[in-house]
């Protein structure tokens, strides 16, 4: 048995006879690694949010919205609402470089649709073939959208997944004809199931139809609701952004100094989005751990200090007999060591808990992640360390007489 | 086995130095039994720690089995009294919450080599102070006379060169003095070097040799029992 083994069995058996002391430094250490936990598996978790938001609309995705709320893209005025026109589409399309596709959007919500004795109040969109590439929106069943379908402003639609069981429950629903807004159309494909959004909208429960269609037989408008544009190099997209802001600027005659009539929304706005909502908690949890850290480090300063104390004589014996200046340093820091470590265990288990329990509580988004646990280990292994080593430095410069003295 | 020459301590406090020994020679012979004794303040445990290499004299020269212990660092300090010294204190200084045979285990721990036997090696240590039925029990658990006689334990199980004890009986009744004192003199009996710090005549006149200290000086050597000036100091 190598000495540092044997030192290492006697940290273990003198922590065992002090288990309440033991106990209390390791609360602290927890208290702070769960806080660290906590912090760290809310903020992946609130940019596992953003990637997967990023992720279904594909990086190469660029919004233009009626409206001057840069980062919400709502309208914000009846000019605003009305800005948008297929024009602008044909505008990008034919100055823009890099745009690998362009398609107006037009919807609406809460419109009634009925088939048979069923009725349901869905989103209807007005699209065109484009539209099924750009958001990844192609059919499951049957066929989407044509450019037939386009030219002649075709009474034909694709359903969603939650549209069909509003509507068809089991049966099959291709072919089959329902009334939007009493206007019958055919329906004649499914949409992907999507599930629901990270704004817990259900992307299931939509219609899309060709825009033509939607603005000659259903609502006699000719504004967009938006144009999405995917661009063919992401690492261009600033300065597509900047063109596509130019082209629309000039064709809606915007003054120079005067602020656009729409808003463009690109991916990375979205992370920018999402991280200032998350920013707050993250900035609220790492402040929590960085004191707590620090309390639990001052804490266990403390309580060594007054353990080196306390246990004066133990010292002076260890050294009568035989213990270097070393061994006794060992000794002490394995106890921190050990403290240390079984603290962080329980505080990345509680920091573990707690984050689900944000997740389920929907208070944060959170991920339970390896990279938590490795900062549990890294942080409580430092604390042990940085705090540790003052009390184990004292304890092991005690003079065996100083300490032997009752 | 021991020896000394011109041993001086002076300790320095606020740049007031107090001269606790001044000039203190002797040698003590392997399978010696040497009591030191002194009212209280003349420097007996002020020896007592040099010559168990706790302390350092501020000028002398300590041999220790023929090592000259004052180029010695702290680390082979340590080593030097862990190999071939056993201390015995007037407060026992066990660990309290420690089983007795875990506490004579103790010098193991620091030792060169563990050996493979220790644990044996330590309850034949306890059954040779009359511990057999103590070992499990924690020390708190145990009288004063048992928790020094796991000291005397604990002090033997490097199987050192020489004990030195520290007022051993400061703390025990009569009975238990008795005890400790026939397991010193038996350990003397099978060859093993004792030195005895000690206010008490009574203790002392179980050695063989009494050293009288007086204001950091040896003024008396005297054999057992037949006190006579001697001149080896």
């Amino acid at each position: 048995m190598t000495r540092i083994v044997r030192i290492t069995r006697e940290s273990v058996r003198m922590m065992a006879g002090n288990r309440l002391r033991v106990f209390i430094m390791m609360l602290g250490v927890a208290v702070g690694v769960a806080s660290l936990t906590m912090m760290i598996c809310v903020s992946k978790g609130a940019y596992k949010e953003v990637m997967d938001i990023v992720n279904r609309q594909g990086p190469a995705l660029l919004q233009v919205r009626p409206g001057t709320d840069r980062h919400t893209g709502l309208p914000s005025g009846s000019r605003a609402v009305v800005s948008l026109a297929e024009e602008d589409v044909n505008a990008i399309l034919q100055h823009v470089g890099n745009i690998h596709a362009a398609a107006p959007v037009k919807d609406r919500k809460g419109i009634e649709v009925k088939h048979g004795d069923k009725f349901t109040l869905t989103r209807i969109f007005g699209i065109i073939p484009e539209w099924s590439e750009i958001r990844d929106f192609g059919p499951s069943k049957g066929e989407f959208i044509s450019e037939e379908d386009i030219s002649f402003a075709a009474r034909v639609c694709l359903i969603g997944q939650t549209v069909k069981k509003n509507l068809f429950g089991d049966t099959e629903p291709i072919g089959q004809t329902i009334r939007i807004k009493d206007v019958p159309f055919t329906v004649k494909g499914e949409l992907k199931q999507k599930g629901v959004s990270s704004a817990g909208r259900d992307r299931d429960d939509r219609i899309v139809i060709p825009i033509t269609t939607y603005f000659k037989r259903l609502f006699k408008d000719i504004h967009l609701s938006q144009i999405v544009i995917t661009v063919e190099d992401t690492s261009s997209m600033d300065k597509t952004v900047e063109d596509v802001r130019a082209v629309i600027r000039e064709r809606h005659k915007i003054a120079v100094g005067e602020p656009d009539d729409f808003a463009m929304r690109t991916p990375q706005d979205l992370i920018d989005l999402a991280y200032a909502a998350s920013r707050s908690l993250i900035n609220l949890l790492t402040g929590i751990a960085g004191i707590s850290l620090l309390v639990a480090g001052i804490m266990i300063t403390n309580i060594m200090l007054a353990s080196v104390s306390a246990r004066r004589n133990e010292i002076g014996i260890r050294r009568a007999i035989g213990a270097r200046k070393n061994d006794i340093l060992s000794q002490f820091m394995m106890e921190c060591i050990f403290i240390s470590l079984m603290g962080g265990i329980l505080g990345t288990i509680l920091g573990f808990g707690g984050s689900i329990i944000l997740s389920s509580l929907k208070v944060a988004a959170s991920k339970v992640t390896p990279t938590a646990l490795l900062a549990s280990i890294v942080s409580c292994s430092l604390i042990a360390v940085v705090f540790g080593i003052f009390p184990a430095k004292k304890a092991a410069n005690q003079s065996p007489t100083n300490a032997l003295r009752a | 086995m021991i020896k000394i020459k011109n041993i001086k301590k002076t300790y320095t406090k606020a740049s007031v130095s107090t001269p606790v020994l001044r000039g203190i020679s002797l040698s003590i012979q392997r399978g010696e039994y040497v009591a030191i004794m002194g009212t209280s303040g003349t420097g007996k445990s002020t020896l007592m720690n040099i010559l168990g290499c706790l302390d350092k004299p501020t000028n002398g020269q300590l041999e220790l089995d023929g090592v000259d212990v004052h180029g010695l660092d702290d680390d082979a300090l340590s080593a030097l009294r862990n190999k071939k010294i056993g201390f015995v204190f007037q407060q026992f200084f066990l660990l309290e919450r420690t089983t007795a045979l875990d506490n004579v285990l103790l010098p193991l721990i620091y030792a060169e080599k563990y050996p493979v036997d220790a644990v044996k090696r330590a309850k034949k240590t306890l059954v040779s102070v009359g511990l057999e039925d103590r070992m499990e029990y924690l020390a708190s658990e145990l009288s004063g006379g048992e928790q020094q006689r796991v000291a005397i334990a604990r002090a033997l199980i490097n199987d050192p060169d020489v004990i030195l004890a520290d007022e051993p009986t400061g703390n025990l009744d009569s009975k238990s003095t008795n005890e400790v004192l026939e397991i010193f003199s038996r350990l003397n009996q099978e060859g093993r070097t004792i030195v005895v710090v000690t206010h008490d005549r009574a203790v002392a006149e179980h050695a063989q040799r009494i050293l009288e200290l007086k204001d950091g000086q040896i003024i008396n050597s005297v054999a057992n029992s037949k006190l006579k000036n001697s001149s080896d100091h």
